[in-house]
């Protein structure tokens, strides 16, 4: 029956609009606050470089969620299998450590600075803690200026204890909304027939500035919604004007479906 | 000549005296005194370590359950090797036991130590260095009953305590293992004893200079080289004094400690 198909796929398109839209909102803020909490802790511990590692999997291996610094970029996504480094042993073990004379062997350090250019002298490493649990670490690398650098202080370490504590909430946060976006993406690659139309639909649209307004838009009518009966119905008049008002002026959606 | 006494006092305020403890484990080496480092593995090959190494084993998954097997994977984090290195120094004659339990795949982290603490206990080790620990609650009963069994089994557990915000275990568990926290002493003799803490060790644990797999040296800061100190002087005692209890041993690092404080005092 079509009515049916119709209201099948409205659905499938609402359910897939909402996975992904809440991920998109959240992952992106979320990953600016990290790396700005990451710049400002670094500034307090004299250090220009530091990164967020993340948990990748079950296995113990670990992720550059964030960075900051130099080779910032080159570090985001990069990979640390399980139990490798000293981000690898701060993770399984929970015990921060200081290092203050990294270079100069074949250590896996030194496969990192080979891919990056860079050149890691001395590093504070300390686990980030949500819930009894270790997921991730947070390192700082070198010292601001020119070397020779002083190592990093047992003081130091207790305050990067206090940044990963900050750092982590965050994280677990990031942790959250890229849980509801990779359900959307997996939602986008079933191969299923209805969700053609919806992805191609989706594809042209979820980039575009109008569809962060719709999105702002959604969650004003959540907030409003929640208020009460009184509030849900005149702001469903107040819409229904607004429609009556739109079509008058013969103007489309501003998504263009 | 170090006089070991209780921890309690008795009815009458007096303290009990249980044995003299003379001078001679200061320039013992360890020998025939066996120590496991439960850790990321020992790079056996570098020059403070070589031929120290007694056997190294290393965590598998089969069907469900950890074994250990024999292993020539050395030290993939540096962690291992910075803590036999530490030991060594300490403790040239001790016999070294490798457990290698990071880096194993398919292990949870509580896991996998848990695993190695079991395997240290079920072959008596007399010494078990035990840098890792967990916050996650569902580990506190078993390992809580681990740490009993290893000291009615007389296995002394070193565990490096946890100076971040939530207790992790076992560094916690005050009864039945001695932990240890980092102070910015050099000297590995002059460690001290803060009783009625939590954490009841300090050892030398700032800019420790210790070895490094490759063969070469790192200067560290971390508990968990302060807790190789301690496990190196344990061994140190257990040489001269091989009948010594868990509750003797750490009744005399109390004792030493105290006497240590003291001499501080008068210089």
């Amino acid at each position: 029956m079509p009515g049916s198909e119709n209201t099948d796929l409205d659905a499938k398109l609402r359910r897939v609009i909402e996975t992904i839209d809440i991920g998109n909102l959240l992952v992106e803020p979320l990953t600016r606050s990290i790396e700005q909490l990451l710049s400002a802790s670094a500034a307090t511990m004299g250090s220009n470089e530091a990164s967020v590692l993340i948990r990748d999997g079950d296995e113990g291996d670990l992720r550059f969620l964030a960075a900051i610094g130099e080779v910032a970029d080159q570090l985001r996504d990069m990979k640390v299998p399980a139990g490798k480094g000293i981000a690898g042993f701060v993770l399984s073990s929970g015990q921060p450590m200081v290092v203050s004379d990294v270079g100069g062997e074949e250590t896996f350090y030194a496969e990192v600075d080979k891919a990056t250019g860079y050149s890691t002298q001395m590093m504070l490493a300390t686990p980030l803690r949500h819930n009894d649990e270790v997921i991730g670490v947070l390192e700082y690398i070198n010292r601001s200026g020119p070397p020779p650098w002083q190592p990093f202080t047992p003081a130091e370490m207790d305050k990067a204890a206090l940044c990963a504590d900050a750092l982590a909430s965050l994280v677990s946060a990031y942790e959250s909304a890229k849980l509801f976006r990779d359900l959307g993406d997996r939602l986008m690659s079933e191969d299923s027939d209805a969700l053609v139309d919806v992805r191609a639909w989706l594809s042209g649209v979820r980039d575009t500035a109008e569809h962060k307004e719709m999105m702002e838009l959604a969650l004003l009518l959540r907030e409003l919604a929640s208020r009460g009966n009184a509030e849900r119905a005149m702001c469903r008049e107040l819409l229904d004007a607004v429609l009556r008002f739109s079509d008058t002026r013969s103007e489309t959606s501003f998504l263009g479906y | 000549m170090t006089t070991v006494t209780g921890i309690e006092e008795t009815r009458t305020g007096s303290q009990m005296t249980f044995f003299q403890l003379d001078d001679e484990w200061r320039s013992a080496t360890g020998r025939g005194v066996s120590v496991a480092v439960i850790d990321s593995g020992i790079d056996t090959a570098h020059p403070e370590i070589n031929g120290r190494v007694k056997a190294s084993f290393e965590a598998r998954v089969d069907n469900k359950k950890v074994v250990f097997d024999p292993s020539e994977a050395g030290d993939s984090a540096g962690h291992g090797t910075a803590c036999a290195g530490i030991i060594s120094r300490i403790a040239p004659e001790a016999e070294l036991y490798s457990i290698k339990v990071l880096g194993a795949g398919g292990l949870g982290d509580g896991h996998a130590f848990l695993a190695g603490l079991e395997w240290a206990v079920k072959n008596r080790y007399r010494v078990i260095n035990l840098s890792l620990g967990t916050t996650k609650p569902q580990f506190f009963s078993p390992l809580h009953d681990l740490l009993d069994r290893a000291y009615q089994a007389g296995c002394i557990v070193v565990a490096a305590a946890n100076n971040l915000p939530q207790p992790s275990f076992p560094s916690v568990f005050s009864s039945s293992l001695i932990s240890v926290i980092k102070s910015e002493e050099t000297d590995p003799m002059k460690f001290g004893f803060h009783y009625g803490q939590v954490i009841e060790l300090t050892a030398p644990g700032v800019n420790v200079r210790t070895a490094w797999p490759g063969g070469g040296y790192r200067n560290l800061t971390g508990n968990s080289f302060a807790c190789p100190h301690i496990a190196a002087i344990i061994a140190l005692l257990l040489e001269k004094h091989p009948g010594l209890t868990p509750f003797q041993v750490k009744s005399a690092l109390y004792a030493i400690a105290q006497e240590n404080q003291e001499a501080k005092a008068t210089d």
